[in-house]
């Protein structure tokens, strides 16, 4: 019998992860205005571990075109670009395997603990990763 | 007692509206603290008021093969029934509204409509569920009335003994106002402690829930009985069944528990009924708790033939032992 | 024997079925699409038809069009619960196949992670087995301990699901020191859990009630239908790939199969049955991983660590291989035939537990009621999509349904094909 747990449980802190917030709040948006204004606070989320496979950060820098990460990509995230010998990363279609990053000879990607990737435009610029940061627009998907 | 059409017409009024609320605020406790005891956080206080609201502006769909008129009607006889109820439940420090219009037998037998109406309902929507979730009710009907009938007729026969011959000891009201416990001897605590126990087992089986929710099984038969049910319908029958809660609750706190604080506390007039009626949603919550929430969180769903079995076997036999108990201790 | 239990069965009650009900392929008591028609006396099952088939997503023809590293993250995709074993047995068949050897750290790394794997997912299964019972409760208190092992997963791979963790020749992250404490809190909580755990699902009254005598196979019909991982042991089979088939550490170990023997009951194949293979086989793994990490072997973690060479080794690589990892529901079976010059796999084959456990369910549900349709269902822990093999499509439109013999025909005609 689990009464015991059950009546201890009780008076303990529930199990579950807070959300943001407790209870759904009337208006989303305006919720997350007075979170902006400083007059609301909301739950910060859940500490990720330092070597979570998250979102794939990329050094242009250090890129030498060598496509050795499209070969590998399993979901085929990575674009080559042969004009400027570089790579784009479309998010919201990768795995998070991170073999890319294991498999670059220079170093040019890492993984970070980014997880909270959500958003309703697949295209948006946080789910694109490319060289300059500014040229997202520019390169509007040409295909798909 | 004399009232006047007029006032017995607000009274009313009030006891539904009360009765409807209180019902939908113990649901939304249920749901709080049965998430509390399984650890989670679980939907804010006022949900059930979201959800009947919800559900009254969705659409209400009959099924093509259903029997319109049966599919429809049984949602309303369910609620009027148990609503009914409530007139004749002594509430806090107040004697029942219709007191003198019908007694235990009719309680028991309206206790019932619910369950047969969710039956009717079942059958006319045609739905393979739907049908054996029906099927289910009407086992579950024959095993839990037979204990509930023995606890309600047990007392009731124990006070007539007692009482002066011609008092009507099958009112709830003269129930409630001659507590038995004082008036027996120490057999007879035994036999009503077993008496209520039967009172509080059956009252989940009642109210269909976990481990007696076998004609909704969720799992099993997606519904049941519910299956078909949607928008105004199934408001209608979730509001039953939260009056219901309340009905069982008061039923159990106006037999065995029927006390109240005023005299203690020496408080008379206004302040002394609000004490009552404060003391009656405690004692009805704490039934309600009881019998309802943690046996709800504490136990799996049974299958239909052990919970026929559980009711007529032990529940009975505990049953009979509180009312030969009872008889016993009139001897002596 | 067990078609003749079968056969009578139906024989006797022909007259007696009164209607049918469907379950699924949506339903409550479903994690999963399949559908299930039954016939019914009454509360009692008299007949069962099972169709598959709902979930089929094509991914061993994708994998064949992928190199083999690809298609190792898409094996991984084949089932979110198994997500180490289906990898596991995958490079398993590509190193047979290849040639390659596993370096024993990495063996030991693959061992841990894979035994981890088989504690979330048998504390997983005896939630959703409590749910099914309609014990809400025990779902949620089994899933909130099951959270300690997901986080250990998931800082010692980075991941929570789909680990990432085996790569063809080794595996991609060390255990190092620091962590290796982590592992260590994590089993003795699970340690102190067990009796908890055995409390509340073998001792419990109400559980006991609806699990003893329900859903029964009998060891001779485990055998006949070739039943596989705890569906098997709890009927008293001996068989698990590790004792019988033992690959990485499992040799040394000498893993034996836990049957409900080991609980003191005679085995009778019902789902208590199941419960207690699943239980004790969380506190059998726990003994692994803590040996696992006692005697953790040092050295390198991948044979050809650097991924050019990997890829070149592979494209060269010739023949076939299998893989057998013994996944938490039962054995998983890969097939793998490589050619060289070409990058992709020629040939993939997939066997998901489930897809030998398929059959069981025919016995079990004969004779019971529909109250124990839900946890009959779960007891063989299943998981469609992984086992969903073939979807015919076809223009005309009347073909839903093909037989056995043109089946056997098919596939030996794709077989020849494939092999040249």
């Amino acid at each position: 019998m689990i009464f015991a747990t059950l009546f201890k449980q009780l008076v303990r802190r529930p199990a579950t992860n807070p959300f943001p917030v407790k209870y759904m709040p009337r208006s989303v948006t305006g919720l997350l205005g007075k979170v902006a204004a400083g007059k609301a606070s909301i739950h910060p989320p859940i500490p990720a571990p330092v070597d979570l496979r998250g979102k794939i950060a990329y050094d242009a820098e250090k890129c030498i075109g060598c496509q050795l990460c499209v070969r590998v990509c399993p979901a085929k995230v990575i674009e080559f670009l042969p004009e400027e010998k570089k790579i784009r990363m479309y998010v919201a279609r990768c795995t998070f395997c991170a073999q890319c990053v294991d498999a670059c000879p220079v170093d040019a990607l890492a993984t970070t603990p980014d997880f909270l990737l959500a958003d309703t435009d697949r295209f948006s610029e946080n789910l694109i990763v490319q060289a300059a940061p500014g040229a997202a627009a520019a390169a509007a998907p040409e295909e798909e | 007692m004399t009232v006047s059409v007029g006032n017995a017409v607000w009274q009313g009024l009030i006891i539904l509206l009360g009765g409807g609320l209180l019902g939908l605020v113990y649901k939304g406790f249920d749901r709080k603290l049965a998430a509390q005891m399984q650890g989670r956080i679980g939907p804010p206080l006022r949900q059930p008021f979201f959800d009947v609201v919800k559900l009254m502006v969705k659409e209400n769909i009959v099924p093509d093969h259903a029997v319109g008129w049966l599919f429809n009607l049984m949602p309303v006889i369910s609620l009027a029934a148990v609503a009914t109820i409530l007139f004749y439940l002594p509430l806090g420090g107040y004697a029942p509204l219709l007191g003198g219009y019908g007694d235990l037998v009719l309680i028991l037998y309206l206790l019932a409509v619910p369950a047969l109406a969710m039956m009717v309902g079942g059958f006319a929507a045609s739905s393979p569920y739907a049908s054996v979730g029906a099927q289910r009710e009407m086992v579950m009907l024959m095993s839990y009335e037979f204990p509930l009938a023995i606890a309600l007729v047990g007392l009731a026969w124990r006070l007539s003994t007692i009482l002066p011959a011609g008092s009507s000891v099958f009112s709830l009201g003269v129930l409630a106002a001659n507590p038995l416990w004082g008036l027996v001897g120490p057999l007879g605590i035994v036999g009503l402690a077993l008496l209520m126990l039967a009172l509080l087992v059956v009252t989940p089986a009642e109210l269909s829930k976990i481990p007696f929710d076998i004609p909704e099984a969720e799992t099993e038969i997606a519904g049941g009985i519910l299956a078909e049910y949607s928008g105004r319908n199934l408001a209608l029958f979730y509001l039953s069944d939260a009056v219901k809660t309340v009905v069982m609750g008061a039923l159990v706190v106006a037999l065995f528990i029927p006390y109240g604080l005023s005299g203690l506390a020496g408080l008379t007039g206004a302040a002394g009924a609000a004490l009552d009626v404060v003391f009656f949603l405690v004692k009805l919550f704490v039934v309600v708790f009881v019998s309802v929430i943690v046996v709800r969180v504490g136990f799996a769903r049974l299958k239909v033939n052990q919970v026929a079995r559980l009711f007529w076997l032990p529940v009975t036999a505990f049953s009979f032992l509180g009312l030969l108990l009872l008889a016993v201790d009139r001897v002596i | 024997m067990h078609n003749e239990r079968i056969n009578i069965d139906l024989e006797a009650n022909k007259s007696a079925v009164a209607y049918s009900i469907p379950i699924g392929p949506t339903h409550p008591a479903l994690k999963e699409p399949i559908r299930f028609s039954f016939e019914l006396d009454g509360e009692r099952i008299v007949g069962v038809d099972i169709k598959p088939g709902f979930a089929h997503r094509g991914i061993e023809y994708m994998g064949m069009r992928r190199n083999l590293i690809q298609t190792l993250y898409l094996s991984e995709r084949i089932c979110g619960i198994c997500s180490i074993s289906h990898p596991l047995a995958f490079t398993m068949a590509v190193e047979h196949a290849a040639g390659i050897e596993v370096p024993p750290r990495a063996q030991a790394i693959r061992t841990i992670i894979g035994e981890l794997e088989r504690i979330h997912s048998h504390i997983l299964w005896a939630g959703v087995g409590a749910h099914e019972l309609g014990f809400d409760t025990l779902l949620h208190l089994t899933w909130n301990v099951r959270e300690k092992v997901m986080d250990l997963l998931e800082s010692l791979t980075g991941n929570r699901v789909d680990y990432a963790i085996p790569i063809i020749s080794g595996v991609r992250r060390d255990i190092p020191e620091e962590k290796v404490h982590l592992a260590a809190e994590a089993l003795d909580y699970y340690k102190r859990l067990l009796q908890d755990l055995i409390d509340a699902f073998l001792h419990d009254k109400s559980v006991e009630m609806r699990t003893k005598n329900v859903g029964v196979l009998t060891y001779d019909e485990a055998i006949a239908l070739c039943a596989i991982g705890p569906t098997a042991r709890a009927s008293g089979v001996k068989k698990d790939v590790r004792q019988d088939w033992p690959y990485y550490g499992f040799a040394d170990m000498e893993v034996r199969a836990i049957t409900p023997e080991d609980f003191g009951r005679e085995p009778v194949g019902d789902v208590y049955d199941n419960i207690i293979v699943r239980v004790l086989e969380v506190a059998q793994s726990i003994e692994i991983i803590e040996r696992c990490l006692e005697t953790m072997p040092s050295g390198e973690l991948m044979s050809i660590p650097k991924i050019p060479a990997l890829l070149a080794a592979l494209k060269k690589a010739e023949g076939e291989g299998i893989g057998r990892h013994e996944a938490p529901r039962g054995e998983v079976f890969h097939y793998i035939r490589l050619e060289a010059d070409v990058e992709e796999p020629v040939a993939w084959k997939v066997r998901a537990p489930t897809y030998g456990n398929l059959m069981a369910w025919v016995p079990k549900f004969l004779g019971d009621e529909i109250a124990d349709i839900p946890i009959i269902a779960a007891s063989i822990d299943p998981c469609m999509c992984c086992m969903d093999r073939m979807h015919f499509v076809s223009r005309d439109g009347d073909q839903s349904t093909r037989l056995k013999e043109e089946l056997v025909r098919l596939s030996r005609e794709k077989t020849r094909r494939i092999c040249g």
